[in-house]
């Protein structure tokens, strides 16, 4: 043990006991870390379990920190060492030496003007060539965000491309339906539902809905996620992401929550074998809206 | 003895020795608060080793492929291959799952370590000058890691991190003019594209994370180059730092705080399941679950959709969508304010001065009432995203928890600030009670030319009238 | 830019040993805790085991109750019909009218609706999961212990099938069906209202879609069949009835579910999540970096 000059003879004694305690929870400690680190290797040799490795990996480590933690706190020197903080920015000397330095090659090129510029037109221009390789990233926007493979005559089918019939919904029935043949087209995923209620057709909308069957895109027009929930009772369209509210009876209308346009509706027909078929493609773009989503 | 000779040998090639004397003599303050950057530091270290072996067994392919596996509910479905592999890596890997949630823990406590962070940089104005680049850094430090653990937990092509990717991408559409042109690049076409598991995997292992290292290195670089900033206390003044010597104490407290740091994510990774992908099934774009929440830091945004009120803009058949409001607008607006924090505060308060000793946030009560109004908002955000498990739990409406926090998101925040600042002066008001001094900067030997206010001039001592002395007259 | 000369700069760090503080150091601290841990550590350590192990074990509690007899649900019984019948004037007919055939209050408001063409399934699925009877027709149905025996039950059951043409009290066999079909079917259909997990989810207006974590495979189906509240029907072409086994194979899966990450925090996910990193993770590493830093209570030594 140092010797220190203003201390007691207690003082003493206590710093020496707390060394020695501080020495025998470090050895601890690192034992703990050696135990561990062997009944991690039985874990895994035994075939491994989560539980267990993590517990495992817990106290190794943990048995590393605290040793040193405790090594740290309780007898290494404690001193509160003082350091100067210099000033920080240059001296004049240096920041001068620096500019003549700098200007050395500067005064060179401060006579060329028009060289620099157009070497400073060039690095631009290549920098602007550069990002077109950006370009092959995706395809150019175009009418696919704004159509579906619905079109009149196309048949909806369940997610095993099977054609549904109109009776294969009973009253308060819902189901996920499809373009025929495009059971994983993202943009496409419709709601098919036979509500309990009377639909009020939108204006124009009235032959959209034969049989009392009716259908609307899946994809809210809020984020774009999946409108899942159907509230049988009352009619409404829940979506679970952020809890836009739509009025199955009323063309989808939002009631509430952040969307602020009704879900597109599909026009439904039946074809001569009884099947359900598209009369066409949504009443506009499905899911979220983008800048243009309203022109042609 | 080994020691002495290996260093000798490298000194011999690198020349090193005064560097190295210096670097491990140098002083760091150690106030317990200064730890907690270092905390974030660690989690980062864990994230980089978990996620290196995590790189060996993933496959970021959207191949359709079908599960063959052990476990029993999904054999036979139809998936892509990089969630067939996260799958895999859980049930059939042999430190696989407990690695996958060390992991995922670690990215959870990287976020709220940087957090809790930059509030204690924030409310002891360890920002102002000439801090303010690394201020910087640790904003662009936090944005960067937000997203990286998007795209994170994004890769195993899950329904629920899915349903986020789809949600990503509408908020992308809903950027006026650029937007299609943006998801359509991001993604390869429409949602979901054939290849953005794939970019997000590149975006997630290389280029963010070589990013955030260069930052952090840049980070640690200049924390080291302008010395930590420090407490006012006894010994303790602007022209100096009281601390520890790096070698051996300040060294060995932080790397036992690294192992600790690990300690605690392997317990949690071990003992508290994260993200059991194999239960919410692999990503289809018509199915969704309901309680369908991101992580816990991008629970802001996904709050403020869930508030934000259903308006749009719709004009000469151009519209700027609901989402762009919360989602784009506010989030630029926030970390804006973030990055021009420093340089707001210095021209308000007219206070361009280097400071190397640290506020206590009761002596600014003006920049705590704002900062706790400001988390007070945020805070108010993230809890909103969790609407709808809310009112599961309380069996109350979910409408009514909605329009709950629409008006907490409004209230919350100047409440809150006019509490903190009461309180602030509160504090103050006991200290001067107390006898204990409103710390001041010792004032500083005047260095002509530098630029800073002058000293304020001694106050007149309350002048007793003098007598006058009677004039000599003649 | 600053105009001091090289020469008003000292030399590198000049050294100072300050004297011992008089104040209660890292140290002091430290060494007090590792000669006598607190008691309060060792109470929150324990608890947090226990709480752990009590997690990891949770035994569901499963309230379904034994069918009376498989298959035939007694409606051909005429004993049973009637043994129905009379159970129910008493104890039904105040707000599903006499006959079930419903009952309005004066203002018009729904009482009760009409049991017709409800299905021996529907009165089944109500009576067992407790949410028939309920005390008031403004109550929300929420699963209860049953309020009738077996025996009043499948008497009650008998005579609502009676009352029309309404979905039978269906034969579900979870051996029968498949694990992995169950899965994609319950996540095309059940998740978006009662969570991949079973977990349940909000509805508008404080309804609720269920947790599914007491539901028997019979409860399931009849649910499905009828289509309670605000649940929506599915017929017999859109699920088939070994569809339906599938589907209740995978609930009853996911009620023994392998949580083998850990606790499964209610399986509620990112949320419970959140709320553990910040409490469990960053909070005790907010406490260990107090432990091994220096608090600044030099001030009031000054």
């Amino acid at each position: 043990m140092t010797e220190r000059p203003d201390e007691t003879p207690e003082q003493r004694e206590a710093r020496r006991r707390r060394a020695v305690l501080g020495e025998r929870w470090t050895a601890a400690s690192f034992g703990v870390t050696i135990v561990a680190s062997l009944g991690l290797g039985i874990v895994f040799w035994r075939g491994g379990q989560p539980q267990l490795e993590g517990l495992f990996l817990a106290l190794a480590l943990g048995g590393i920190g605290v040793a040193l933690v405790v090594w740290a706190t309780q007898f290494m020197p404690k001193q509160e060492i003082e350091e100067e903080r210099k000033d920080l920015a240059s001296t004049d000397e240096e920041v001068a030496e620096f500019q003549a330095e700098f200007e050395r090659g500067e005064h060179i090129l401060a006579r060329r003007g028009l060289l620099v510029k157009m070497g400073g037109a060039a690095m631009a221009a290549l920098l602007g060539a550069l990002v077109f390789p950006i370009r092959s990233l995706g395809p150019r926007p175009g009418k696919g965000f704004k159509d579906t493979p619905f079109a009149k005559g196309v048949r909806l089918v369940t997610r095993d491309n099977k054609p549904i019939r109109a009776d294969d919904l009973v009253t308060d029935g819902i189901l996920t339906v499809f373009p025929e043949d495009h059971t994983r087209a993202a943009d496409a995923p419709t709601v098919l539902i036979r509500p309990s209620g009377e639909i009020r057709p939108r204006p124009g909308r009235e032959g959209w809905t034969p049989d009392g069957l009716v259908a609307y895109s899946k994809l809210c027009t809020h984020v774009g996620c999946p409108v899942g929930l159907y509230q049988s009772e009352e009619h409404l369209l829940l979506c679970p992401c952020h809890q836009s509210t739509f009025d199955v009876l009323d063309g989808a209308r939002p009631v509430f929550g952040p969307a602020a346009r009704p879900l597109p509706q599909l026009p439904l027909g039946i074809d001569d074998d009884g099947y359900l078929v598209a009369e066409g493609d949504f009443s506009g773009p499905t899911g979220a809206g983008f800048w243009d989503r309203d022109r042609d | 003895m080994v020691t002495r000779r290996v260093a000798r040998w490298a000194d011999q090639r690198l020349g090193a020795a005064n560097f190295a004397r210096t670097a491990l003599g140098k002083v760091f303050p150690d106030h317990w608060s200064f730890l907690i950057g270092e905390v974030a530091l660690y989690a980062f270290v864990v994230l980089v080793l978990t996620g290196t072996y995590l790189t060996f067994f993933f496959d970021p392919s959207q191949q359709e492929v079908v599960y063959n596996g052990s476990y029993d509910p999904l054999r036979g479905v139809e998936m892509t291959e990089a969630y067939r592999s996260a799958v895999e890596l859980s049930f059939d890997v042999r430190a696989g799952l407990v690695m996958r949630q060390i992991h995922h823990w670690a990215a959870l406590l990287f976020l709220a370590a940087i957090v809790v962070h930059l509030m204690r940089v924030f409310f002891t104005g360890a920002f102002r000058r000439p801090r303010e680049i690394n201020w910087i850094v640790g904003v662009v430090l936090l944005i960067l890691g937000i997203f990286n653990g998007f795209a994170g937990y994004s890769l195993l092509d899950d329904q629920l991190s899915g349903t986020g990717l789809r949600i990503a991408y509408s908020i992308t559409l809903s950027i006026p003019i650029a937007g299609t042109w943006l998801a359509s690049l991001l993604f390869g076409g429409e949602f979901p594209g054939p290849d953005i598991i794939s970019r997000l995997y590149v975006i997630h292992i290389l280029l963010l994370p070589a990013v955030i290292v260069g930052l952090i290195g840049a980070h640690l670089a200049i924390l080291v180059r302008q010395k930590h900033a420090q407490f006012p206390g006894p010994g303790r003044r602007e022209d100096n730092v009281v601390g520890e010597r790096v070698w051996p104490t300040f060294a060995f407290k932080s790397i036992g705080l690294m192992f600790i740091t690990a300690a605690v994510l392997c317990l949690l990774g071990g003992l508290a399941q994260i993200n059991p992908v194999w239960l919410y099934g692999p990503f289809r774009p018509d199915e969704v679950s309901s309680a369908s929440q991101p992580d816990w830091y991008m629970g802001w945004l996904d709050g403020a959709l869930r508030l934000f009120p259903n308006w749009e803009i719709r004009a000469f058949g151009y519209q700027v969508p609901n989402p762009f409001f919360p989602a784009v607008l506010m989030a630029g607006v926030t970390f804006g304010l973030l990055f021009a924090w420093p340089f707001l505060e210095a021209r308000w308060t007219g206070d361009h001065d280097n400071h190397h000793l640290l506020d206590r946030p009761r002596d600014r009560p003006v920049r705590t009432a704002l900062g706790v109004a400001t988390l007070a908002f945020y805070t108010v955000l993230t809890l909103a995203a969790a609407t709808d498990v809310t009112a599961t739990t309380f069996g109350v409406s979910v409408n009514g928890v909605v329009r709950s926090f629409r008006a907490l998101a409004l209230l919350a925040p100047p409440v809150a600030g006019f509490v903190a600042y009461r309180l602030c002066k509160e504090l103050q008001a006991r200290d001067i009670a107390r006898g204990i001094p409103v710390p001041n900067p010792q004032p500083r030997p005047r260095r002509a030319g530098s630029r800073r206010r002058p000293p304020p001039r001694p106050e007149p001592a309350p002048s007793t009238p003098e007598p006058v002395e009677p004039s000599a007259a003649p | 830019m600053t105009s001091r000369t090289h020469a008003e700069r000292s030399p590198v760090s000049r050294l100072r040993r300050a004297a011992a503080p008089q104040h209660a150091t890292v140290r002091d601290r430290s060494a007090r805790l590792l000669r006598r841990p607190p008691p309060l550590l060792a109470v929150t350590l324990l608890v947090a085991v226990v709480g752990w192990y009590g997690a990891m074990h949770l035994q569901r509690v499963d309230a379904g109750t034994a069918p009376s007899s498989a298959g035939a649900w007694g409606q051909d019984d005429a004993d049973l019909v009637e043994e129905g019948q009379a159970l129910y004037r008493v104890q039904c007919s105040s707000c599903h009218g006499l006959d079930g055939k419903g009952l309005r209050s004066p203002d018009g408001d729904v009482r009760g609706p009409s049991l017709e063409g409800s299905g021996g399934a529907a009165a089944y699925y109500y009576l067992t999961t407790g949410r028939m009877p309920l005390a008031n027709s403004e109550e929300i149905p929420r699963r209860k212990p049953p309020a009738y025996s077996d025996e009043e039950i499948d008497a009650l059951i008998a005579y609502v099938a009676s009352l029309g043409d309404g979905p039978e009290v269906p034969d579900v066999d979870i051996a029968n069906g498949d694990l992995a079909e169950g899965g994609e079917l319950y996540r095309a259909n059940c998740a978006a209202c009662h969570s991949a997990t079973g977990a349940g989810g909000a509805l508008s207006y404080g309804r609720a879609a269920p947790s599914l974590d007491q539901a028997t495979p019979r409860q399931l189906g009849s649910a499905v069949r009828v289509g309670p509240g605000q649940m929506p029907r599915f017929g017999p072409d859109a699920l088939t009835d070994e569809e339906i086994d599938s589907v209740a194979a995978y609930v009853e899966n996911l009620h023994g579910a392998d949580d083998r990450g850990g606790v499964a925090l209610g399986r509620l996910g990112p949320i419970p999540e959140g709320f553990l990193v910040w409490t469990a993770g960053m909070g005790s590493l907010l406490l260990v970096c107090f432990a091994i830093g220096r608090r600044a209570d030099s001030r009031e030594a000054e």
